[in-house]
């Protein structure tokens, strides 16, 4: 079917994106900072002020500031149209990047006073207006694409996620829930991290994957199938939770979760097998690393409910869980994903009017390859010393775990930094 | 790596321009991609009808490509305006690469 070109401008501007890049990098680094101060008080029930202030910092500062930036750009991208609203996503940006940190001061502080309730309400308006403005986008392509499903239902959990942890932050002052905040907290964490992180992930990464491997793998009922398992466990989970709250009603969706991402894994799998680009790249190498890395809180959760079941709890677990979760997969495929993708953005502003007439350099250029591949080993040390130190209970390995992951940090925010200040040269 | 055109020797100084352009995710140019299909020359019109396709229907790319594409060619072919579609099919497969790019691919 020919289709034809009017230069229909897909691209978002790159002024529109790249602030949320930014505000996301120096949100992983404060957080590495954040996880070395902690120390002992990781070891306690995550319920603590550093753990809660750690933890929101990663999964907004980090993970949904950079995940928010990229849909600007890649929504766009998936459905043949523009973005519904710059001035919306600019908003959004604002909204988010001072109702962070006075949410995250919040519970560093464990003061859910006037900062951590206006956080949480400038944080809520951000997600409103990113959720709208992705609504519009998709709607107007009239797409029924599957990653369009995932990208949006991911933004309907997003705000799912967000008004409940309003509503737990003025429980905390004003208690009008039958329980404690406390007690609803793993319903707050899971609507986000499966209903927002591991469904937006799947939805983008199935794309993103073939296209950078080039591979012409294509099953879209295995991903419907992925769909469905994915918001089964999420909503299985909240009825269990819910209404039936004991804990053996919740290994219907572990198992349900565990299927989907099997998988996905299997999905990635055949698009390695059948790549075109024999040569797989650093950064892409990082990213399938973490859909591998999914399965590690699925094991970690596995263990917990087994102690569960038999009557014993252990708060290691629940830190490695979390650990596994923010610092493990998400992190792992936001740092492959960043040097295939904001390259391309920094490469489309210099250099889209000059290609064919002037010698230029390929984006890959753009980002040092050497300090790239130390960011990796020092993430993959850092990561692996301290599952281990947590799990052992060894203050040694978590602060020899928490200087790798803060050097990570450091590389990966240089690296973007020398992307950012990029000047136009020829190759 | 068929090309159709309606003019063969124009046609060779067109794909020796879509040469200079490259994919910039896979460093290799349009041509020995394969991802050029026909083009075809209205000299009455001053018009340049190319039909070519991208790697995939969502390359984030495409704009870049396709505007090179049409700015080598006016380029090359002054005082003429070139009318560029793009076409899914048939969709582009590994076996439109030229041998010299299945080299550089190490397929």
């Amino acid at each position: 079917m020919p289709v034809q070109t009017d230069s229909t401008m897909t691209v978002t501007p790159s002024r529109v994106v790249l602030p949320f890049y930014l505000y996301a990098a120096l949100s992983f680094l404060l957080s590495t900072i954040l996880l070395f101060l902690s120390g002992e008080n990781l070891h306690g029930h995550y319920f603590q002020s550093q753990t809660l202030a750690i933890t929101h910092m990663m999964a907004l500062g980090w993970g949904t500031m950079m995940i928010m930036g990229a849909s600007h750009q890649l929504v766009p991208v998936i459905t043949g149209h523009h973005l519904h609203s710059l001035a919306l996503a600019r908003l959004s940006f604002y909204f988010a990047a001072v109702g962070i940190p006075l949410l995250v001061y919040g519970f560093y502080e464990m003061d859910m006073g006037m900062p951590a309730k206006w956080g949480g309400r400038l944080v809520l308006l951000s997600v409103l207006l990113f959720v709208y403005n992705l609504a519009a986008t998709t709607l107007r392509a009239g797409s029924r694409d599957v990653h369009c499903y995932f990208i949006t239902m991911a933004a309907l959990w997003l705000l799912t996620t967000v008004i409940l942890g309003l509503i737990l932050v003025y429980n905390f002052t004003y208690q009008f829930l039958p329980r404690s905040s406390l007690a609803y907290l793993p319903l707050h964490a899971h609507t986000g991290i499966l209903g927002w992180f591991l469904l937006l992930v799947i939805g983008v990464g199935s794309r993103l994957i073939p296209m950078f491997l080039l591979s012409k793998y294509s099953n879209k009922k295995l991903l419907w199938l992925i769909f469905f398992l994915v918001n089964i466990a999420l909503v299985s989970f909240i009825f269990s939770f819910l209404f039936i709250k004991a804990e053996r009603a919740y290994l219907l969706p572990l198992a349900t979760i565990l299927a989907a991402l099997m998988l996905f894994a299997v999905y990635c799998y055949r698009c390695i097998r059948t790549r075109m680009r024999k040569k797989i790249d650093a950064p892409m190498k990082l990213s399938l690393l973490s859909i591998l890395m999914m399965l590690s809180p699925v094991i970690v959760l596995t263990l917990l409910l087994t102690f569960l079941l038999s009557g014993k709890t252990d708060p290691r677990l629940v830190v490695v869980y979390g650990f596994v979760i923010f610092f493990g997969w998400i992190t792992a495929i936001i740092l492959g994903m960043t040097f295939k993708t904001l390259p391309f953005i920094i490469w489309n502003k210099f250099y889209q009017s000059r290609m064919g007439l002037h010698p230029v350099p390929a984006p890959t250029d753009l980002y040092h390859h050497g300090v790239f591949k130390v960011m990796a080993l020092g993430y993959i040390s850092g990561f692996t010393l301290f599952t281990w130190g947590a799990l052992s209970e060894t203050e040694l390995l978590l602060k020899i775990a928490s200087v790798l992951l803060i050097l990570t940090a450091v590389l990966y925010n240089w690296n973007m930094i020398r992307i950012f200040l990029h000047k136009t040269r020829t190759a | 790596m068929n090309v159709v055109t309606n003019d063969n020797i124009r046609c060779t100084i067109a794909l020796a321009a879509l040469e200079q352009v490259m994919d910039p995710e896979i460093g290799l140019n349009l041509v020995d991609l394969g991802l050029i299909y026909q083009v075809d020359f209205d000299e009455a019109a001053k018009k340049i009808y190319l039909t070519m396709t991208l790697t995939t229907a969502f390359c984030p790319m495409g704009e870049a490509i396709t505007s090179a594409a049409k700015r080598v060619l006016e380029n090359t072919f002054s005082g003429m305006e070139t009318i560029l579609e793009l076409s899914f099919e048939p969709p582009w497969s590994s076996e439109r690469i030229s041998e010299e790019g299945k080299t550089f691919l190490n397929i």
